[in-house]
């Protein structure tokens, strides 16, 4: 299919890689931070890590929606799906996401009437058929999922549908990019930008990472060519002394974003004063929650929610790994207590997650060939 | 993405669902419009996606789909 298969050229992959080893500088170590979880699936699944030279390191990000979902949120959920009459829906890793005690999944064993769905959308139409019961959508995610969410309770509006109501956890991205670069734990040289976040908010809000930050970043798309590619991009900026935001996945990503999508979450969401992300702790203006127009869609002014905030669990070090501080196969319970099949923490939940991907790509140690 | 059971998504053993995370798929559409038209991704598997963010969307085009939205619109397939 277009704008798939073209990006998965074993040949022309070799030769991308080939460019990266004349680019590197030996006497140098180069961090590269990966922000999106879609990004660390690409880079285990087709091996991108094995074809860098090993002074490429690359550091993964907060970028999956599932794994910074701290563990009072999904108490929340779980309160609010227990409640009679309430069909409760979410996306299906968002299911497996483990809360002080229990996770939907397990809520759902217990009697909860706990759907997966595969879109907001999905859930309107299970409000659309059962009116005499309330649906509630617990939403996740960045900027791509969002407009999603938008354009869900705008058709629910329309359709004056008062059944559907919806627990918003959605965040943005640059609050914790932003957050990351002012720790003192991390020092890196250069990101790989969001492809599909920026297909709905464009470049311009990464602007302040060369322009504060000193350090350059690459828009990527997701196929095994476009990483290798940005990566690439990556190294030229940095050999030759620029620090600016380029576009490497611009067969998809305009400048300017989708304004159309911009406008559909500027009407539905505002932002909160704070949300908290697992790992990362509270960061100021980085939630979104319903806007004064759509408050009536949301469920945590329809219905009781403790809103008590947890702790990790102590074994997990989620929060390190998010930080990109810690590889995943350096915490103390990867592999062993916690796997795909029982998480202790977020990142081994979802196949976009840093854990995941080395537990399912078989990275288990740090070691790689010289390339 | 209603009624169609996506085939591969949400597999926990390393696939990739389209709706849990940040990554979005190119669809082809099957018949154009402006609310919510059917479209076949990669497998061929066909779907129901609200396009109303990148309308009007004709027969044949590729759009960028996410959690059964639109966001981008790719232009005509080749």
């Amino acid at each position: 299919m277009r704008f798939v298969d073209e990006f998965r050229d074993a040949r022309l992959g070799q030769a991308v890689a080939g460019e990266i080893l004349a680019a590197v500088d030996p006497d140098r170590h180069y961090k590269l931070m990966e922000v999106c979880g879609g990004h660390t699936h690409s880079i285990y699944k087709y091996g991108i890590d094995d074809v860098l030279p090993g002074n490429v390191e690359l550091v993964h990000g907060p970028g999956c929606p599932v794994c910074v979902i701290p563990m009072g949120r999904v108490d929340d959920g779980i309160a609010v799906a227990r409640q009679e009459g309430v069909i409760f829906t979410c996306f299906g890793d968002m299911m497996r996401v483990p809360g002080s005690r229990y996770t939907l999944l397990d809520a759902k064993a217990q009697g909860a009437d706990v759907r997966m769905v595969y879109s907001p959308l999905d859930a309107l139409r299970i409000a659309r058929e059962n009116p005499g019961r309330q649906v509630v959508f617990f939403a996740i995610g960045f900027e791509t999922t969002a407009p999603s969410t938008a354009l869900t309770l705008k058709r629910a509006r329309a359709e004056g549908i008062e059944n559907l109501s919806c627990i918003c956890n959605h965040v943005t991205i640059v609050p914790p990019l932003r957050a990351l670069l002012e720790s003192p734990d991390l020092r890196l040289d250069g990101f790989i930008g969001p492809g599909h976040v920026c297909t709905v908010v464009g470049a311009r809000p990464f602007g302040f990472i060369p322009a504060d930050y000193a350090r350059p970043v690459v828009i990527s798309g997701f196929e095994p060519l476009d990483v290798l590619q940005s990566i690439l991009m990556l190294l030229h900026q940095l050999r030759e002394g620029r620090c600016e935001v380029e576009n490497q996945y611009a067969r998809v990503v305009p400048h300017e974003g989708n304004l159309r999508a911009l406008q559909v979450m500027s009407e539905v969401f505002e932002l909160r004063p704070h949300f908290e992300w697992r790992g990362l702790g509270f960061i100021s203006q980085s939630g979104l929650r319903l806007s004064d127009a759509y408050r009536d869609f949301d469920a945590e002014e329809r219905f009781a929610v403790p809103g008590v905030r947890v702790a990790d669990p102590k074994a997990c070090q989620c929060g390190e790994v998010l930080k990109g501080v810690i590889k995943p196969w350096e915490c103390k319970v990867f592999g062993t207590a916690c796997t795909p099949e029982h998480a202790i923490g977020t990142c081994m939940v979802s196949p976009e997650g840093a854990c995941a991907a080395y537990y399912n790509f078989g990275r288990y140690a740090r070691e790689r060939e010289a390339v | 993405m209603s009624a169609e059971p996506p085939a591969v998504a949400c597999d926990p053993n390393g696939g990739r669902c389209i709706t849990c995370s940040d990554e979005a798929i190119p669809m082809r559409v099957l018949r154009g419009g402006q609310e919510s038209v059917p479209c076949a991704d990669e497998q061929g598997v066909t779907h129901s996606v609200a396009v109303e963010l990148v309308a009007p969307v004709a027969t044949g085009d590729a759009v960028l789909v996410h959690a059964g939205v639109a966001i981008r619109h790719l232009g005509p397939v080749a």
